[in-house]
């Protein structure tokens, strides 16, 4: 294996200097923050033929190493590198999962699907850039617990936005729980802290600028002082590479789930893969209508696969129907 | 609260499940601490309550002895003339576990034929007084050191957040999977920044790992960078002798505890 490391202002800056260097391979084994921006380390591991150690009859040769050429790296995309290609997903991303024609095992190999940590006595702080839908992922969620049988405890903790307890509140009436106002961090852990029982505590939060240190840190120490899970709300249309970056940036703070919300409403959802490999992120629920009851479920590895393979129809064809 | 106290409070717990008898340490890149970190991984599960031999496998460049400043007579090479391992080993005083030095000055160890390698490795399987035997694997990726790789039954391959020491274990991984496939490997990032560098190292060589070998190594423990550590091998006494209150000595505490519950 050859690993390097790149220092760009940019994720996507240190990304193409991986790409140029080590070719499409490459894969990324992690970054992180640094002055001058983010710091990448990318990896390829090079053909070779390596024997074992007890003797073993086998030929002595080795697969055909096949050259970074021009004509290689321009050959026609594959059908499932041009579907990723037309969800938005830029070619670093695309290489990982276009390389086997079973993309629903590629993507249950290379992400991670699993649910939230909603256990007894946990908590989990929904996040993300402001409008990506937290507020009504929490609602789905509080529903969802509540349907099984649980009284969920809800915190909305955001004190920035005008209307937005009122919001959730209108939710939680209707299930017939409290909602706990909780607008400054302090608050939060207040409520977190009362009362605490068994039941899950869902935490509603503003909207952030997931590039501002600032407002990660604040996000970072409420979910160190109170132990609660970060899950990151990315709306699935928004542009994957800036998704992977947000990811990115948040995977800083300890989140680790991804919440992808309106999936009925984009037609290129490649941000939901860029996000789960750009942060390390489990890919957790979907949002996928705007039902309270029925608009968030659980998104397999399978389901995604399907949604990838069929790509928007072309943007030429809306307009001649038009 | 810091980044490191965050990430360390959501990260994944090391992977759990008592380790075998036969635990080797490798690294593949020397100076990643390996040497210490088998002495006080010894040290760490004789205290808890373990019979253990730590063995100096790095044959042509012995040196557990030298770091403790223990006085050995025999070595190893008495496992070719028959001995046993019981009589060759030096028991470290105070420390409760015994060493098989790897020289005592001869260097008749550093060109063993694998016969040779499997008569030593006999002679460790017979060493019944020893519940527990950490084998210290020398720097470097030759055939001793993958064939005693390969036997071990818990592999944990060392490496620090340095591209060079991660492309080493990437190294070590690789071989033991084919020369074992299946085989029982961790990882233990050793001079870590901190626990949240650490775990993000490991889940970098873990993401090589899976992607180019099909493997997914867990995290045995990541072991935090302490001044402390050099100065108890310049003063040759053993690191959870000399501070068994440091960082480091209760990240050690931890991975024995895993190692051995």
């Amino acid at each position: 294996m050859r690993i390097r490391t790149f220092r760009a202002r940019t994720m996507a800056a240190a990304m193409s200097a991986a790409r140029a260097e080590l070719g499409p391979d490459a894969l990324m084994l992690g970054s992180r923050r640094v002055t001058e921006g983010v710091e990448l380390t990318a990896a390829v591991e090079p053909a070779d033929d390596i024997a074992p150690l007890a003797p073993l009859a086998q030929a002595e040769v080795s697969a055909p190493v096949i050259p970074l050429t021009p004509a290689v790296l321009h050959e026609p995309l594959g059908p499932i590198a041009a579907a990723l290609a037309a969800h938005g997903l830029p070619e670093m991303f695309r290489n990982h999962l276009a390389a086997s024609p079973d993309l629903a095992a590629t993507l249950a190999g290379a992400l991670r699907f699993e649910g939230l940590p909603l256990g007894p006595g946990s908590a989990v702080l929904v996040v993300g850039p402001p409008g990506a839908g937290k507020t009504l992922t929490v609602a789905k969620l509080a529903t969802r617990l509540r349907l099984a049988g649980g009284t969920p405890r809800v915190i909305a903790a955001d004190g920035r936005r005008a209307g937005a307890v009122e919001q959730l509140a209108a939710f939680t009436r209707l299930l017939g729980i409290d909602l706990i106002a909780a607008p400054h961090p302090a608050t939060v852990l207040r409520a977190l802290a009362t009362n605490r029982g068994t039941a899950p505590t869902l935490i509603d939060t503003a909207g952030l600028d997931p590039f501002d240190a600032g407002e990660r840190e604040e996000i970072a120490a409420l979910a160190a002082a109170s132990g609660a899970a970060v899950a990151l709300t990315i709306p699935a249309g928004m542009d994957a590479m800036e998704a992977a970056d947000m990811a990115e940036a948040m995977a800083e703070t300890g989140a680790r789930h991804l919440l992808a919300t309106r999936l009925d409403l984009a037609r290129r959802i490649g941000a939901i893969p860029a996000a789960a490999i750009g942060g390390g992120l489990a890919i957790a629920e979907a949002g996928t209508g705007p039902g309270a009851a029925d608009g968030l479920g659980p998104l397999t590895a399978e389901a995604l696969a399907a949604r990838l393979l069929n790509p928007p129809a072309a943007r030429l064809a809306r307009a001649s129907a038009a | 609260m810091t980044a490191h106290a965050v990430l360390a409070a959501t990260t994944t717990a090391p992977e759990q499940g008592a380790a075998g008898r036969l635990i080797a340490i490798a690294s593949g890149k020397g100076g990643v601490g390996k040497t210490w970190l088998a002495i006080t991984l010894s040290h760490a599960l004789a205290q808890r309550g373990r019979n253990v031999l730590l063995v100096d496998g790095d044959l042509g460049l012995a040196n557990v002895d030298v770091q403790i400043g223990l006085q050995v007579g025999r070595d190893l090479s008495g496992l070719l003339k028959g001995e046993r391992a019981e009589a060759l080993a030096t028991p470290v005083p105070d420390a409760g576990f015994s060493v098989l030095a790897g020289r005592s000055g001869s260097g008749a160890l550093a060109q063993l034929t694998p016969e040779q390698i499997e008569v030593i490795l006999a002679g460790l399987a017979e060493a019944k007084g020893f519940g527990t035997v950490i084998l210290d694997i020398g720097a470097g990726l030759d055939r001793t050191a993958r064939r005693l790789a390969s036997v071990a039954d818990t592999l944990l391959v060392v490496t620090t957040e340095e591209p060079t020491a991660l492309t080493d274990a990437y190294a070590c991984l690789k071989l033991a999977a084919l020369d074992r496939p299946g085989g029982d490997r961790r990882i233990v990032v050793n001079m870590a920044g901190t626990q949240a560098s650490g775990e993000r190292t490991w889940l970098g060589l873990r993401k090589a790992a899976e992607n180019f070998l099909k493997v997914s190594p867990p995290l045995a423990g990541v072991v935090r960078r302490d001044a402390r550590v050099s100065e108890a091998i310049r003063r040759q006494v053993p690191f959870l002798t000399r501070h068994p209150g440091a960082e480091a000595a209760s990240d050690i505490g931890r991975l024995a505890a895993i190692l051995a519950p």
